[in-house]
């Protein structure tokens, strides 16, 4: 999942940098701290191994003094001469008992034993430890210490000569090695002690310790075979608790190796340090927390306002500009969301300039003004304009009331101007009741033409409807006349730069003006110009007439739209044959065929204004032949 | 002084010809060795009529026996006067002659007999560097070489000897040193002995018990 939201963003941001912050101090601190723990417990103990190692020589000389002064008493020198081995025996374990020894032996020179308390019929034996025996010799005072085992229990035995007073036997004492002895050393100085033996090739084995039980199986195997030769600092695992170590051979001249460890837990070293660790973990914990809070709070201080402004925003889009948006926060969001409010009410204000321009002028004008500099001034286009008009409107005018007659002509013009629209017209002006239009300009379509025609047709269509809606009692049908008419036309805006109007001007408006003027006279609803009809493939038309308007010198032949050609019922279009060849005969001069004809279609269509029309003319022209330079076209001088 | 007076009394009661003899005493480094013992045993019969040994003492002077080997006839008498200020303990586990003489001063009115050949070795039951050793030997002609390791036996009978050496520290039984002597050529009037010596251990002195040392 990619993090979108800046909120999101933030905290990951700031979290991420406090993590990583803190865990560079939180190594850096734990890296000194172990070295430093580790380090502290090297010291002490290289000290407290300096320490033991002078303990363990005051012990061992404070045993040989014991086993000298033994071996000075003059009875026990009496019973030695004496040579009553029983006498001998219970002498040994009187003085055994007198300096708290665990076991006394009196060896003759030979190696023998003479007496052992701890096997009491080992007279004449040879002594187990000739190794100790071969110490004691090589010494200048006869006297040797060793830790020894004697039926695999550890003792630490001292051997001195018994003076009688020449050298006459080996007195040997042993005192037991063990934990008692382990903690005996340990006091004082909070280091376990351990000692271990190694046989030859065999394991180290520890044999006296103050570890706990957990950890002292795994003290033997973390041991190399060669540590008796010298001091060494070592680290070793035992079960799970780290322990700083120190090895040192211990005083033993026997093949029996044995080594005195001490150790510190490296856990206890590191107490203090982890008392600190857990106040870094808090305080930590803490700047993480109010880093979140604070992240949290001030993402919101950004993201709330942003998530009120794009509601804003989303809300313009729907074209709600009634709610500003609410960002009481004086930093720059409080400041974009002032903007963001002007902003707002500038594009409400524009968009009900643009409303009620749409209004005023028809929304294509509208765009095409708002869409440009405006500016004063045209380009050429083929257009087709359309003028409707309602008839009798000043008949109608006069007998309404003024109220009723803004209803009626309100209502008329919303449904005219809406088929001008729904056909891609644009309504140029209305002029009373008058409307005219334009196809082809500002927004230019293939079939302009076309649109113009069906435009009107439908606005034709369309009375019956508005008769209903308007439903006038006393007024009679509302009846309309359009005029189209397609040529080239100059569009843009004409008046000042002050006040002006988007429209076209060119010789189609007046013609198409002219055009609706005439339909009352031939009794259609729609005249179309010939250059329309020639616009209007696949549209059905009947000839009206050929006519010279006023300000035009060249006949013009007008039009009547049927709709489409495809849908034509049979009878109308042998109807327009009827008519063409009517037609034909009244500018052939034929006038009997063209009355003929004409009075048949009369005949046929007795409603049809146009054929009494023609009817009417042949009648005349028969009685008055027309001038020899007569060309068919029929001249109409009043406007 | 007591050594020359029983050899000039020996050398007076064998009657001549007899000759004074050196034996030098040396280890086997070299170095000289006081304090050993040199004996002589005639080869073959001896004939010399033999009287009751003078008797000889062994003092304790300053926490010490003086002297420090002694050597004496079978049947000599020792007696042990104690010149120190405080009260001193002899005794001897040794096999020739067990005794004791528990703590006194001055010295006791009875000497002790040695009537037994054999090492005696002497110690004090208070002090337990004071050593002194008593060689008894059966031999009449027997000295103890000085600090240059010479010994000096005079008056032997012109014959054959057979010359051996005992020391406090010698490795092994006297007669591994035997060295026959035939006395009575002026031109060899010397002997060199060279004995092997052993390591011994020495109790330690008490601090303050002076300064003289132990050979």
């Amino acid at each position: 999942m990619r993090f979108r939201s800046f909120r999101t963003r933030l905290l990951i941001f700031v979290l991420g940098l406090l993590l990583l912050v803190q865990a560079a101090v939180f190594a850096a601190v734990t890296t000194a701290n172990v070295r430093n723990a580790r380090q502290h417990v090297d010291e002490a103990l290289a000290l407290t191994a300096a320490a033991f190692d002078r303990s363990l020589a005051v012990r061992e000389r404070i045993l040989l003094e014991k086993a000298r002064l033994l071996s000075s008493d003059f009875a026990f020198k009496e019973v030695c001469a004496a040579g009553d081995v029983a006498t001998l025996l219970s002498a040994l374990e009187n003085h055994r008992d007198r300096v708290a020894a665990s076991v006394m032996m009196v060896v003759a020179m030979d190696g023998r034993i003479e007496a052992d308390t701890l096997h009491r019929e080992a007279h004449g034996r040879p002594f187990p430890l000739p190794h100790l025996l071969e110490a004691a010799r090589g010494d200048e005072f006869g006297e040797a210490s060793s830790i020894e085992f004697l039926d695999a229990a550890p003792h630490q035995l001292v051997i001195t000569p018994l003076f009688t007073p020449e050298p006459s036997a080996w007195i040997v004492i042993g005192f037991a090695v063990d934990d008692a002895l382990a903690r005996e050393l340990r006091q004082g100085t909070g280091t376990h002690v351990s000692l271990l033996r190694r046989s030859d090739g065999g394991r180290w084995q520890p044999f006296a310790s103050t570890l706990p039980d957990d950890a002292r199986p795994f003290l033997g195997p973390s041991l190399s075979a060669d540590l008796h030769e010298a001091n060494r600092s070592l680290s070793m695992d035992l079960g799970g608790a780290e322990y700083v170590s120190w090895v040192a051979p211990a005083r033993s001249v026997g093949a029996v190796r044995v080594v005195t460890v001490l150790q510190r837990s490296l856990q206890a070293a590191l107490a203090p340090y982890m008392r600190l660790r857990s106040v870094l973990a808090a305080v930590f914990g803490a700047g993480l927390l109010l880093s979140v809070v604070g992240g949290v709070l001030l993402a919101g201080r950004v993201t709330r306002p942003v998530a009120v402004l794009a509601a804003g925003a989303e809300r313009v889009t729907q074209g709600d500009y009634t709610q500003p948006v609410a960002v009481d926060q004086e930093d720059e969001l409080g400041l974009l969301a002032d903007a963001f409010n002007r902003m707002t009410r500038g594009l409400a204000e524009r968009d009900r300039v643009r409303n009620l321009l749409g209004k005023v002028v028809s929304p294509a004008v509208a765009e095409e003004l708002l869409s440009k500099e405006i500016e004063l001034g045209g380009e050429e286009r083929m257009a087709s304009v359309l003028f409707s008009d309602i008839r009798n409107f000043t008949s109608i005018s006069e007998r309404v009331a003024p109220q009723e007659l803004v209803r009626l002509l309100n209502t008329y013009l919303t449904r005219v101007s809406a088929i001008v629209e729904l056909h891609g017209g644009v309504v140029d002006k209305y002029i009373g009741d008058a409307v005219m239009a334009v196809f082809g300009a500002p927004l230019a379509h293939p079939d302009d033409a076309g649109r113009a025609v069906r435009a009107a047709l439908d606005m034709c269509g369309a009375l019956d409807e508005i008769n209903a809606e308007l439903g006038l009692a006393g007024v009679g049908r509302l009846g309309i006349g359009v005029g189209v008419s397609t040529g080239m036309v100059v569009a843009g805006n004409m008046g000042s730069l002050s006040r002006l109007n988007y429209t076209v001007i060119g010789d189609s408006v007046n013609v198409a003006s002219r055009l609706e003027g005439l339909t009352k006279r031939y009794g259609v609803g729609v005249v179309v110009g010939e250059s329309t009809c020639e616009a209007c493939p696949g549209m059905a038309f009947r000839e009206l007439d050929r006519v010279r308007v006023k300000g035009r010198e060249a006949p013009l032949g007008i039009f009547e739209p049927l709709g489409a050609d495809d849908a034509l019922a049979a009878d109308l279009a042998e109807e327009l044959a009827w008519h063409r060849e009517a037609l034909e005969r009244f500018r052939a001069r034929s006038w009997d065929a063209a009355l003929d004809l004409f009075r048949r279609l009369e005949a046929r269509r007795p409603e049809a204004r146009l054929y009494a029309l023609y009817r009417e003319r042949v009648e005349a022209f028969r009685a008055q032949p027309p001038d020899a330079d007569w060309d068919g076209a029929t001249t109409y001088e009043e406007k | 002084m007591k050594r020359v007076t029983a050899a000039l009394a020996i050398l007076l009661l064998a009657g001549p010809p007899a000759r004074a003899f050196t034996v030098e005493v040396k280890d086997t480094s070299g170095e000289s060795v006081a304090d050993a013992v040199v004996y002589a045993v005639p080869l073959g019969a001896d004939g010399a009529a033999l009287r009751e040994p003078p008797p000889t003492a062994i003092d304790q002077i300053d926490k010490e026996y003086v002297p420090y080997v002694t050597a004496v006839r079978v049947g000599t008498r020792v007696s042990f006067p104690n010149r120190d200020q405080i009260r001193h303990h002899v005794y001897s586990f040794s096999e020739a002659k067990t005794f004791e003489i528990p703590l006194y001063q001055g010295t006791p009115r009875e000497a002790v007999l040695f009537d037994a050949p054999g090492v005696v070795v002497l110690g004090c039951n208070i002090h337990d560097w004071m050593k002194a050793y008593v060689f008894v030997t059966e031999s009449p002609y027997f000295s103890v070489t000085d600090g240059e390791g010479r010994a000096i036996l005079g008056d032997l009978p012109a014959r054959g000897y057979r010359f051996e050496v005992w020391h406090p520290r010698l490795k092994g039984p006297p007669s591994a040193t035997a060295t026959e002597v035939s006395v009575g050529d002026p031109a060899r009037e010397t002997v060199t002995i060279v004995i092997d010596q052993k390591q011994v251990w020495r109790p330690r002195r008490a601090p303050g018990a002076g300064d003289a040392t132990y050979r």
